[in-house]
């Protein structure tokens, strides 16, 4: 028992391991996916998908699935190409493509959302520093009053801080005032 | 130095002849390829008799991959490819997608090459996409991310 069982897994594999010239490379869950759909070239990275983009302007797969109306169009298509009337050359390029270029190109307006919530969120986070201010924090110490700075900086410029090319440099301590 | 190994093996292993529209050298060397060149293989590559819609539209996914807007004798012989394999759609595709790669300079580009296009346009019956409107968004679909 075992030993059959050992054979067949080994035939299985050896068939497996062979590659049949012709076979096709596409799995059946990517046929479930893309039903009818014709595929008609490598697209962008060589899987059967669709998706319109202007840097690979050529999808791998038709967009419709071929049915009796398109299928009539094609036959037509074999022809004069003179004789197509403009719906006919649309229903062609929509029976190709999903949608065109000025289609997916068009702007799609998102960006008024986005700033929109953006300032909202901002807005509510100015309310949560204004209430934070109001009700957590102490007040600022004294030294943020406008007599203390003055008071600092008259102090800064006493002890003649940074004289070279900082703050003391620009007092003119003859004159008792600022260089002009 | 593994990975140039690889390459180097690889292209022992690989048959010499390659398809001409992605032929390219494995040189550290900058292309010396003129213009011309450029152009004229292409332009051979699209007037290949044989060709299928496979190969028009790999021919145009190499051609797109470079900073250029391919000259008209290129496109007309695209054009005439859709038109052996008999693909409409491919042609307008291909013609929208010139517009596209106009980029920033399509008032000055993209109406200089239909002009050059248009003997083979009226020869073959292909209308351009403002001929056909589909230059201005014609239907509404929403994106695939927003269903």
């Amino acid at each position: 028992m075992a030993n059959t069982l050992l054979a067949l897994s080994c035939k299985q594999l050896l068939n497996n391991a062979i590659v049949r010239p012709g076979a096709a490379p596409m799995s059946s869950y990517v046929k479930t996916l893309i039903g009818k759909r014709e595929v008609v070239g490598y697209g962008f990275n060589g899987e059967p998908n669709y998706v319109d983009r202007v840097d690979f302007p050529l999808p791998a797969i038709r967009w419709k699935e071929p049915n009796a109306d398109i299928l009539a169009l094609r036959e037509k298509e074999k022809g004069d190409w003179k004789l197509l009337s403009v719906e006919e050359k649309k229903a062609l390029y929509r029976a190709s493509f999903r949608q065109t270029f000025a289609e997916f190109k068009a702007p799609t307006g998102e960006w008024k959302g986005t700033i929109g919530v953006t300032l909202v969120l901002i807005s509510c986070a100015l309310w949560v520093i204004y209430g934070l201010k109001a009700f957590v924090y102490p007040p600022l110490p004294s030294s943020f009053s406008p007599e203390n700075r003055a008071a600092q900086l008259r102090r800064i410029l006493d002890l003649q801080i940074n004289p070279i090319q900082g703050i003391s440099s620009k007092w003119d301590y003859e004159k008792d005032d600022w260089k002009k | 130095m593994f990975r140039t190994a690889l390459v180097r093996a690889q292209a022992l292993v690989k048959p010499a002849a390659r398809n001409v529209a992605t032929s390219s050298r494995l040189l550290s060397k900058e292309s010396t390829e003129t213009d011309e060149q450029f152009d004229q293989r292409y332009e051979k590559f699209f007037s290949q008799q044989d060709i299928d819609g496979w190969d028009i539209r790999r021919g145009i996914t190499d051609l797109w991959g470079h900073d250029l807007v391919p000259e008209p004798k290129i496109l007309a012989a695209a054009l005439q490819a859709c038109r052996r394999v008999n693909d409409l759609a491919l042609a307008v595709r291909i013609l929208e997608a010139v517009k596209d790669k106009c980029g920033k300079r399509e008032a000055e580009i993209y109406p200089w090459v239909i002009q050059e296009l248009r003997p083979t346009l009226t020869q073959l019956g292909i209308s351009t996409p403002e001929e056909l409107g589909i230059h201005k968004p014609e239907l509404h679909t929403p994106s695939v991310f927003d269903l």
